[in-house]
């Protein structure tokens, strides 16, 4: 890391460490509420929000790298605020359009939580959805249903991917306007979940890209998200070996910790080794993609199917090493393996990432 | 950098160099003992040609330092030099001399020592193998019972020593031996130069799974061995051997090989009706085998970005040393599998770089079974898996 990542990923943990509380979470999911105002304010605040935007957009203008400390740091305190989402829709969906300008601000500013809207159910993924963008004679018109928007509860605004004359739009489109009919349900990682009936007005500045510039969005938006939830699941991972650790050596049985039973040590080192493997390919992937590189697609492709593999196994284990406590809704680790099989499908699925890693490599 | 460094910082131009010297320097002949090489050795007359060569160039061992006849290239260009030999099929010097004494000679070794042996060493006329286990004592290293008595000006030594690879082709053993009983294992072990051409050593070869003969069992028989041939102090061996098994480990390049493997894999599944390459799942798996070589090369990227920062890798050598040799595994059997029955000949006289006559099956077919039977000894010998699972867990996790 350099000078100012290191800064950016230690003034980012202070808070998170001090702020983020567990128990806190769990009380908030009950209640259904996903995203705490107050964290998402300080996330603002902070410049997390920012982080992607343009400097002439008065952003940071950091890269992928940047995005991925947070991401990780996402996974490690269980974050249930969408911050990868809204920040791969911001740096690939709103800041490429030319009314960017229009939503920019109150997005980085945190007024505004945009999520990206794209499945439409099972095996109906991006290519070309059935919702549609028509033209109609007072100005345009979104009609569809997109289904399990992951952090849905959370959004103002879902950036909704639909089918045009020209090919593909990404619609800005808030979720309390008239004709959008949305229905909000759990998710198993505390992030909520939203399928949602589009039959609404759309005004020009709503429609980010059109055409070829929002098919490249999609790939560049695809393309962020795996890194992203590459990076978030390595956090969590990560997060649960500590965990895992620190367990095991308190935990007697047998008169002795169960971290001097050298069968366990070894699953715990297995874990380990998967996980510095992991953390290798992210990175990569985040420099191939800050350089622009031309293997920067494979790459994000490779990091996607390592941490998918290495987080199930990772978060699988780490409930059988804990035994019976891991298996209850108090204790933590068992959140991070939720948060981590939810990742393994969000935007791209690790069989899919696969697919399309092996297709570039000819 | 230095003098001797022709291209410091310019890495394609050094890059080009390298491939001027391996288009000129390395023989067909020599160039198919590299292709034909199926375990960590190649064949040794090769390996000792090529090794003369490196050496009347001045590259005979990369690593050392300047004095001692080294080069004075940085990380990133050992790195290139290492992957360009790889590349254009280069055979595998006997390395226990260069990369394994070697060091030691120079970290431990008195003036005299370091005048005598490293130049043996760097040229190729002195062949090294290294004594460490025996059969009693394999992972538990420790435990070893080779004796050392002290007599005079000599050593008495006797016992044996097994695993001593090349050891038949030999004419020098750097050896564990026990100097004190009476002290705990590690306290009382010392670190012996000894001449194979002593009165009361004798060498048992034996041959591998693959048939090949690579592996010896050493016996010593009051084998007396002048005090002087002592490196580091008396009771010292155990500090000697750690700064050597460390050695071993780190900075070890396990991608350029895997990658060597993985283009294989390519070449044997793109040749034409192969009945693998209509196998979906085993197309999979070839693409997974891919990502894991990925994570593993930028994690030795990060070793390697360690190391030239002046840090010390610790316990992330062990991390590539278990994830490099069980990928090599993992690329050995895919290499199998793409092989199918055409990896069953045993044709011994293929893995010879003199032969030219029939093969029952593609070259490249036949010399995949004895790549995949070696590659079972790689998570054994330097430190198995579980002992590198066992210092993760002790140096990394703290368990």
């Amino acid at each position: 890391m350099t000078e100012d990542q290191t800064l950016l990923h230690d003034a980012s943990d202070r808070y998170l460490r001090d702020s983020y509380d567990f128990n806190a979470r769990r009380e908030r999911i009950a209640l259904g509420v996903y995203t705490d105002p107050q964290h998402w304010r300080a996330f603002a605040e902070m410049g997390w929000l920012a982080l992607p935007v343009p400097e002439n957009f008065d952003g940071l203008g950091l890269g992928t790298r940047e995005c991925a400390i947070l991401a990780e740091l996402c996974g490690q305190y269980l974050i249930t605020e969408p911050l990868i989402d809204v920040l791969a829709a911001v740096s690939t969906l709103i800041a490429p359009s030319p009314h960017a300008e229009r939503w920019l601000g109150q997005v980085v500013g945190g007024e505004l939580i945009t999520v990206a809207a794209i499945d439409e159910g099972a095996g109906q993924r991006s290519k070309s959805p059935s919702t549609k963008l028509t033209q109609v004679d007072s100005g345009w018109r979104l009609t569809g249903t997109k289904q399990w928007i992951n952090a849905g509860p959370s959004a103002t605004h879902f950036i909704v991917l639909a089918t045009v004359e020209e090919g593909l739009a990404w619609v800005i489109c808030p979720r309390d306007a008239a004709g959008v009919d949305c229905e909000d349900f759990p998710t198993h990682d505390g992030r909520g979940g939203t399928n949602c009936a589009f039959n609404t007005a759309i005004e020009e500045n709503q429609i980010l890209l059109s055409g070829a510039p929002a098919q490249s969005a999609l790939d560049a938006y695809r393309e962020l998200a795996m890194i992203l939830s590459s990076a978030e699941t390595l956090g969590a991972a990560h997060a649960a070996l500590d965990t895992t650790v620190e367990y095991t050596k308190q935990r007697v049985q047998f008169g002795q910790p169960l971290s001097s039973f050298q069968a366990l040590q070894h699953r715990m080192a297995n874990m380990l080794i998967q996980i510095e493997l992991t953390r290798s390919l992210v990175y990569a992937a985040c420099d191939a993609a800050d350089g622009d590189t031309p293997d920067q697609s494979r790459f994000a492709r490779a990091a996607k199917v390592k941490a998918s593999s290495v987080g199930r196994k990772v978060s699988q284990e780490a409930i059988q090493l804990h035994g019976g406590i891991a298996t209850t809704d108090e204790y933590i680790v068992g959140h991070f393996f939720k948060r981590i099989t939810a990742l393994d499908s969000w935007v791209c699925s690790r069989g899919e990432a696969l697919k399309e890693f092996m297709a570039l490599s000819g | 950098m230095n003098a001797s460094n022709p291209y410091p910082g310019d890495y394609s131009a050094f890059r080009e160099s390298v491939r001027e010297f391996l288009a000129a320097g390395l023989t067909p002949e020599l160039a198919r003992a590299g292709e034909r090489t199926t375990s960590v050795f190649s064949d040794f007359e090769a390996g000792r040609q090529w090794q003369s060569i490196l050496h009347a160039k001045g590259w005979g061992a990369p690593e050392w330092p300047l004095e001692h006849g080294g080069t004075g290239w940085d990380i990133q260009q050992r790195y290139i030099f290492l992957e360009e030999c790889r590349l254009a099929n280069a055979p595998n010097p006997v390395m226990m001399g260069v990369q394994m004494l070697g060091p030691m000679l120079m970290h431990f070794g008195t003036e005299t020592q370091k005048s005598a042996y490293l130049p043996g060493i760097i040229s190729g006329d002195d062949v090294w193998c290294q004594g460490y286990s025996e059969p009693g004592s394999g992972s538990d290293l420790a435990s070893l019972k080779t004796t050392a008595d002290r007599d005079g000006d000599e050593y008495v030594v006797n016992g044996t020593k097994i695993w001593t690879s090349m050891a038949h082709y030999a004419n020098w053993i750097f050896c564990l031996v026990r100097t004190d009983k009476s002290v705990k294992p590690q306290a009382g072990i010392s670190f012996l130069l000894i001449d194979m051409a002593t009165p009361g050593i004798t060498v048992t070869p034996f041959s591998s799974l693959d048939g090949e003969i690579e592996q010896c069992q050493v016996f010593f028989e009051d084998a007396r061995v002048p005090v002087s041939n002592l490196l580091g102090e008396e009771n010292q061996g155990w500090t000697v051997a750690k700064y050597l098994l460390e050695f071993e480990r780190g900075g070890q390049h396990f991608t350029i090989d895997l990658k060597k493997q993985l283009r294989k894999l390519r070449r044997l599944i793109g040749s034409e009706a192969n009945a693998a390459a209509e196998d979906p799942t085993f197309v999979y798996r070839i693409a997974e085998t891919e990502i894991d070589v990925m994570a593993l090369e930028q994690t030795e990227l990060r070793i390697k970005g360690t190391v030239a920062a002046g840090e010390h890798p610790g316990a992330l050598s062990s991390l590539v040393k278990v994830s490099g040799t069980e990928l090599g595994q993992q690329c050995a059997e895919l290499l199998i599998e793409a092989a199918g029955q055409g990896a069953m000949p045993w044709q011994s006289e293929v893995l010879s770089p003199e032969y030219e006559g029939p093969t029952a099956a593609p070259e490249e077919c036949v010399t995949t079974m004895a790549e995949y039977i070696n590659s079972r000894s790689t998570t054994i010998y330097g430190g198995t898996a579980e002992i590198q699972r066992g210092i993760i867990a002790k140096h990394v996790l703290g368990l």
